[in-house]
């Protein structure tokens, strides 16, 4: 499991291994600042760090 | 009182680690230390039955053990049971707890157990039960017992226990608030000036640690997996079938996705209390990513998106909760072949 | 930097015609004071009821609570940023209406578990700060169809002008004392060998998205904001107010802030040395909580040399996140801490209880309210934004604590104290 969150230290606090993180608490995969194609590109990042914390070793 | 009494083989005159296979057995009255429990129980208290059992014997067969035990007590009809105290014996302390917590369960007898802070039993069972701190050191036996005895009346006569501190039991962890005379403001200033000025002070809470989690090995190959999205969050679909709450859930919910390429704010709604809403109803891909997680699937990095999204919500919730629901899911998810998930945090 | 504070002392608060304050007695003119309010143009209405301690009566949903305060003319501005000009708060002479609160009513929140009430009389009444004060309950309605920001924004603009309307009532009157804030800030040489103590509060915690027009600190609403820092006075002098999340938290209680008010004392005793304080906010990025937190603790470290520091959070869960890493970094520099948690825990389990875990930070005061509250007689009365509101007000038999106005209070108020058993 890969976690999302802007608040990584409770993510690490309770022990969560691969934490990934998020842009904010509102939006931990977006940015209502950004028009949409950006904002879209942002989630693809964050989604591909998570997916390639989840392809490596904790 | 009438009193059932639990030892492990030391104390209960069988032998050292030698004779910790040792099968259970049941004596009528007092035996060692319960003598001195009558004692400082006083207004004639007897120990009715006492139970002795191998450390090893208890530790493989506690069920029966625990079943035993229960029923002793129910059959003498005892007005309280007390295991140990421990001190630093780990499986003597495991068992104690099991089996307090057994009696207690089973029959609402009163229970009171001893042990030392660092026995194991305790982390185990402190929530569930009054274990007096008993030291490491067997010469206390005394001390331990007057102060479980303390305990054993007034939790036999259905009165408050007390204060931690006040009785000498290892705190339990349940919160009771209470009107104190001073304001947070004036124990902050005391505090800090008590900190800054190198005097003793005492924190109002004492913080949680956390076992670390053994991480899952990695998925090195993920076009060939099924990833599945979850949230605590609190998205669900728009009339929230399952009524999810909008603080602490006690529930988990599953969404159907599997048709969705994109979600849109009309079709869900957001049940949690502790964030701004309103981002994620405008587009709900900022909590849930099923947008970018179905290209990715679309262009075979991502093997299958599992076919729903799970979603309870994180507020304030208990920790026992979040166990269980976390239990729950995990379980759920691997039954469904999932092999990796991406949980997402507000 | 001192600010006077000029007091009159409230007794009793009745309606009547031509606001004035006379012996202890607040006259409040319904028709003047529904003026001073209906400048604001977005309102359609004001209801102005007052409501006494030991009156039979429930007032709810409530916006804020707000000391009537008014400063004297040439010395300084009223809210300065918010309603009066920009001008540094926390100087010059301040009048107050000292036994006497404005408590304005949200008439478009429903009662429930996430809104604030008051009652005036039996043990819940005893329980609350604010029980034994002479409440000006102000109701603004507005026009129908306003947008709920705006209609934020129009609440918070009534509430300072009725404070500020109230108190100007003793502008020219003998005030019955006269209290002085003053300090040598973190340069003053008297306070050597002392403790060094400095504040470090929250204001906001942004996983509620301030709006634009949402005035918080001298009229900004915080968004972007750094960690600021701030002269005690300036908390009490009408810069900050409350956000429009008012979670366990009032204005009356910056302008009489109970921990700036008590290191004050403590300062005065000549215990510690009060060395100033950090207005900061909680944040939803993380980016924006790494650099508050960071240079929350640096300015209280490089710019206030402090040596020990007490810290706050505002709102629920998430903010304390951001104070436990800011606790964590202050020890880092070598200033000891003091934080001050909100119970959080549904299962009344300490192990629930807290969002960060930093063996450094040992030294928490925590504040309950989670499984306490008070029997309730029926009211004669309630003041409410909504008939609706009001039915659901007067069938309360029972008053949980973190419904009640102050009873939680998370600015040092709170006498609350969950106990681990």
């Amino acid at each position: 499991m890969a976690q999302v969150t802007a608040v990584t230290p409770v993510a690490r606090m309770v022990g969560s291994n691969r934490v990934v993180q998020g842009k904010g608490i509102v939006y931990p995969l977006g940015d209502a600042g950004l028009d949409p194609e950006e904002e879209k590109d942002l989630r693809r990042s964050i989604v591909k760090q998570a997916l390639e914390a989840l392809r490596s070793e904790a | 009182m009438r009193v059932v009494h639990y030892l492990n083989q030391f104390f209960g005159g069988l032998g050292g680690e030698e004779e910790a296979n040792i099968a259970v057995e049941v004596r009528e009255g007092a035996v060692g230390p319960g003598r001195l429990l009558e004692q400082v129980l006083g207004d004639g208290s007897t120990v009715v039955k006492t139970v002795i059992c191998g450390d090893n014997h208890a530790a493989e067969n506690l069920d029966s053990v625990m079943e035993l035990v229960v029923e002793q007590v129910r059959e003498s009809q005892a007005d309280l049971f007390v295991a140990g105290p421990c001190f630093v014996a780990g499986r003597y302390g495991v068992a104690a707890g099991a089996l307090c917590a057994a009696v207690q369960a089973e029959l609402g007898t009163p229970v009171v157990t001893g042990m030392a802070v660092e026995n194991p039993g305790v982390d185990l069972y402190r929530q569930e039960l009054y274990i007096v701190d008993s030291g490491e050191n067997v010469a206390d036996m005394r001390a331990a017992l007057i102060k479980m005895a303390a305990i054993a009346r007034k939790l036999a006569a259905n009165e408050d226990v007390g204060r931690p501190a006040d009785m000498g039991y290892i705190p339990r962890g349940i919160m009771k608030d209470e009107i104190v005379e001073e304001s947070a403001a004036v124990r902050l200033a005391n505090m800090i000036l008590a900190k800054t000025t190198g005097q003793p002070y005492e924190t109002e809470l004492t913080q949680t640690g956390f076992e670390p989690i053994p991480a899952p090995p990695p998925v090195p190959d993920l076009s060939e997996a099924t990833v599945a999205i979850v949230t605590d969050g609190g998205l669900v679909p728009a009339g929230n079938p399952d009524g999810m709450p909008a603080i602490a859930s006690t529930i988990w919910g599953a969404y159907d996705i599997a048709a969705v390429d994109d979600l849109e704010g009309a079709d869900y709604e957001v049940y949690h209390r502790g964030y701004d809403n309103r981002h994620v109803l405008n587009d709900p891909d900022r909590l849930v990513p099923v947008d970018v997680l179905k290209e990715l699937e679309k262009a075979g990095e991502v093997g299958k998106v599992y076919e729903q999204f799970l979603s309870m919500t994180g507020l304030a919730n208990p920790l026992a909760n979040s166990r269980r629901i976390g239990r729950e899911i995990a379980e759920s998810l691997k039954n469904a072949g999932v092999d990796a998930v991406i949980l997402t945090s507000t | 930097m001192k600010l006077t504070l000029a007091i009159h002392s409230v007794n009793d608060a009745r309606t009547g015609s031509g606001t004035r304050l006379d012996g202890g007695m607040l006259t409040v003119d319904v028709d003047e004071l529904r003026d001073a309010v209906l400048q604001d143009r977005r309102l359609q209405s004001v209801d102005v009821e007052i409501a006494s301690p030991g009156q039979p009566c429930r007032i709810g949903v409530v916006f804020d609570i707000l000391e009537p305060r008014a400063k004297e003319p040439g010395t300084g501005s009223d809210f300065p940023g918010l309603l009066g000009p920009m001008a540094v708060a926390g100087q010059g002479t301040t009048h107050v209406l000292r036994g006497a609160a404005v408590t304005v009513v949200d008439a478009s929140q429903e009662p429930g578990i996430a809104s604030k009430m008051m009652e005036m009389h039996g043990d819940a009444a005893q329980a609350s700060p604010y029980g034994s004060l002479h409440h000006v309950v102000v109701v603004p309605r507005m026009i129908p169809g306003t947008p709920r920001h705006v209609e934020l924004n129009a609440l918070r603009l009534a509430s300072v002008r009725a404070a500020v309307f109230l108190g100007s009532s003793a502008l020219d009157l003998e005030p019955d004392s006269v209290e002085e804030y003053e300090l040598d800030g973190p340069w003053g040489k008297a306070g050597d060998g002392l403790p060094r103590i400095a504040y470090i509060g929250q204001v906001h915690g942004h996983q509620m998205v301030v709006e634009e027009d949402e005035r918080i600190l001298y009229g900004s609403n915080t968004e972007g904001m750094s960690p600021l820092t701030l002269h005690p006075n300036e908390w009490l002098d009408g810069a900050v107010v409350c956000s429009y999340w008012v979670m366990r938290v009032e204005s009356y209680f910056y302008q009489n802030h109970p921990i700036i008010l008590e290191l004050y004392k403590r300062h005065l005793a000549g215990e510690i040395n009060f060395v100033g304080t950090v207005a900061t906010v909680a944040a939803s990025l993380e980016a924006d909580r790494n650099r508050n937190c960071l240079l929350a603790a640096h300015q209280a470290r490089w710019g206030l040399g402090a040596d020990g520091v007490v810290l706050t959070k505002y709102g629920g869960g998430a903010p304390h996140v951001d104070m436990g890493e800011t606790a964590r970094i202050c020890e880092a520099l070598g200033m000891k801490t003091v934080v001050q948690v909100s119970d959080s825990s549904g299962d009344r389990r300490a192990e629930s209880a807290m969002l960060f875990s930093y063996p450094e930070v040992d030294a928490i005061v925590y504040g309950g309210g989670g499984d306490i509250g008070w029997n309730a007689a029926p009211v004669e009365r309630v003041i409410a934004g909504t008939a609706e509101a009001g039915q659901a007000l007067a069938q309360m038999t029972f008053i949980p604590a973190q419904a009640l106005c102050g009873a939680t209070n998370q600015q040092g108020a709170s006498k609350i104290q969950a106990m681990v058993y």
